[in-house]
């Protein structure tokens, strides 16, 4: 059959921000889905969400009400919402008790009353809510398969796209018939993980159309549910281009031990133990950004937007004018119980409005610190999944992240995230001379050219400033406690790494 | 409230003859509100509001000494009290106006204004409830 052939199945905007996404770009028309989860777990909200995106007064919603919340209840903490406009009741959005047929009639006299009320009003939703109680007095399950097959074959033939709110169980999923005949199934959790609560949202089925599998995150806000898909909004992106240009630290000794700075679109890492000024290599990364016409962001974990702005002004750096000229935007996301999910919503949505190419995050350490414990868990998995979603579209990563400083050992982060960046840079002490000095070493660069120098350096009045040439005379730098050796220090220009990737 | 029940029980007397009583009326403001929100919160969700509207309008109005709600939310024992207590057609009506608009009250409380007057539009004319001259949100 050919595509032309094939019949389109319309898209209706779920009216939840985030969901369109994960659900393949809207729900299908005409499809009957049952919204399924513990109590409290936003099944109601949702609804609602879908009904007042959809209804007109043309095609308006009805919405069953059964044994359980009242709808003047309902309605009175609904309406706390933002999405709510009372203007849509009752012409748009109709509410319909039935909790007087369901306790003294069978499921037959509540068929015929759905279905008289569907013929009336020619809606274009119909939710029932909930649709468990409905069903909860004694019957065959014969009985009750014929009844939800007929309301289902009901529903569709007159054009309505249908939502079953219930308290399911996740052990019922095998057995219950109403979850064979759905067509979308969407089940919300909240589970709580040590001291934080975390929502999140699966679509176990959702026939016609490509759903992201996983379980995503969500909140419920004054502005109703708000869904975070796993992928981020960016599945239909496609990747970049691998971009040959090198953005610049403004460090000129640094730009040439990087072979003319990182690739854009990398990501990279600084890594480096309390005091070795990682943030201040941000900083400068992100102001010189600023500098070429880069607009950023920084995402701070650690301090306040102004204090993080304020030491930039130590530095000769002014963070200030172009915050207020929309160049750069520095984001303080503390809240201990992020996910990773919203924490990506919060950074793509300042990127995309200000069209921003630099991203410092700073720190990971602070970052993972944010999330809810359960988030911590996956961290490694969720950066990989953030990086990639960001560096897809052309955003260049600089990650700071601090490690133990080990005297016998020289690691590159606390995480074992080094796969996920193609850039390492490594910021340590050594004592030498009855000094604790700082050296600099460009441990990695993916598929470009770094110097293998290790270089001294200090952080003054104007940032980093790296000292000489490379530290030759020493021997065992890394180890932080060199040797002197008889050789001087080299007058030569930082000699290039071939850019074959060395496994760390 | 008490202008917007005033208002209703106006239009429904208006509707109907001149010589009939005025709980009439009332009754017919009740029947709809009964009807348009039995559909909305169920038999027993408009019943227990009704029961609480009649049991804050008591105290106001004594007529209403012997008016009751059933258990299928219908009113009664309006007429005959406010019959024995005073022929007078305006004394008459005013414990009606108090229930309706404090059955009104409790749906403005619970649900606010603007969807407590969407409701009623569904019932009566938007000119019944859209009164501007009226001051909208006056406690009874």
């Amino acid at each position: 059959m050919s595509t032309e052939d094939k019949v389109k199945i319309n898209k209706l905007p779920t009216g939840v921000p985030g969901l369109d996404e994960i659900v393949g770009g809207g729900l299908p028309e005409f499809s009957f889905n049952i919204i399924a989860g513990a109590p409290g777990s936003g099944k109601t909200t949702l609804a609602h969400q879908f009904v007042f995106a959809n209804a007109t007064p043309e095609r308006p919603a009805l919405y069953f009400t059964v044994l359980g919340e009242s709808a003047i209840k309902m309605l009175r903490y609904q309406q706390q919402y933002t999405f709510f406009d009372p203007a849509k009741l009752p012409d748009s959005i109709r509410f319909i008790n039935l909790s007087q047929v369901v306790l003294e009639r069978d499921l037959g006299a509540v068929l015929k009353e759905i279905t008289d009320e569907v013929e009336k009003a020619n809606p274009a939703v119909v939710v029932v809510d909930s649709f468990r109680t409905m069903v909860r007095k004694p019957q065959s399950d014969m009985e009750l398969q014929s009844f939800i097959q007929r309301l289902a074959l009901f529903l569709a033939s007159w054009q309505a796209t249908t939502f079953l709110i219930g308290e399911y169980a996740e052990d019922e999923l095998r057995d219950n018939p109403i979850f064979t005949v759905a067509d979308g199934l969407f089940w919300l959790r909240q589970t709580p993980e040590r001291n934080s609560i975390v929502r999140k949202l699966q679509i176990i089925k959702l026939r016609g159309q490509d759903s992201v599998p996983g379980l995503h995150t969500f909140r419920i806000t004054d502005a109703g549910v708000q869904a975070f898909s796993r992928t981020f909004g960016l599945s239909g992106h496609l990747k970049d281009p691998p971009s040959h240009r090198r953005l610049c630290f403004g460090i000129p000794e640094l730009d040439k031990m990087l072979g003319g700075g990182v690739r854009e679109g990398d990501s990279v890492l600084v890594a480096g133990s309390s005091g070795t000024g990682k943030s201040v290599l941000a900083t400068q990364f992100i102001a010189e950004g600023i500098r070429q016409g880069e607009p950023g962001i920084v995402a701070v974990f650690e301090e306040r937007p102004q204090a993080y702005a304020e030491r930039a002004t130590t530095l000769g750096l002014d963070l200030e004018t172009p915050q207020k000229v929309g160049k750069l935007k520095i984001l303080y996301l503390r809240p201990l119980d992020l996910s990773v999910d919203e924490t990506m919503h919060s950074i793509l949505d300042a990127v995309q409005k200000i069209g921003a190419k630099r991203l410092v995050i700073d720190s990971l350490a602070g970052f993972e610190m944010a999330l809810s414990p359960g988030f911590r868990a996956d961290f490694r998995e969720s950066l990989y999944r953030m990086i990639f979603a960001l560096t897809g579209i052309g955003v260049t990563i600089l990650s700071t992240v601090e490690v133990d400083e080990s005297f016998t050992e020289f690691p590159f982060s606390t995480y074992s995230i080094s796969f996920l960046t193609d850039d390492i840079i490594r910021l340590r002490y050594v004592s030498i001379d009855g000094q604790l000095r700082k050296i600099m070493v460009v441990i990695k660069m993916r598929g470009g050219n770094h110097a293998k120098d290790i270089r001294e350096y200090e952080i003054t009045d104007k940032g980093v400033v790296i000292l000489g040439k490379r530290l030759t005379n020493y021997q065992g730098l890394i180890s932080g406690i060199p040797v002197r050796s008889d050789r001087p220090d080299s007058k030569e220009e930082p000699s290039l790494d071939t850019g074959i990737e060395h496994k760390i | 409230m008490r202008d917007l029940a005033d208002r209703l029980l106006t239009y429904e007397a208006g509707a109907g003859k001149a010589s009939e009583p005025m709980e009439f009326a009332t009754l017919r403001v009740y029947g709809k509100l009964r009807q348009s929100l039995g559909e909305f919160v169920g038999v027993a969700g408009f019943q227990s509001l009704a029961s609480r509207a009649l049991a804050l309008a008591k105290p106001e109005a004594p007529s209403l000494s012997e008016t009751q709600v059933s258990g299928d939310g219908a009113l009664h024992g309006l007429g005959e009290i406010e019959t024995q207590i005073d022929m007078n057609k305006d004394v008459a009506g005013e414990g009606g106006i108090i229930l309706i608009a404090r059955l009104l009250g409790l749906l403005r409380l619970f649900l606010g204004e603007a969807l407590t007057l969407n409701l009623l539009r569904n019932a009566w004319p938007g000119e019944v409830i859209d009164n501007h001259n009226s001051a909208h949100g006056r406690s009874t």
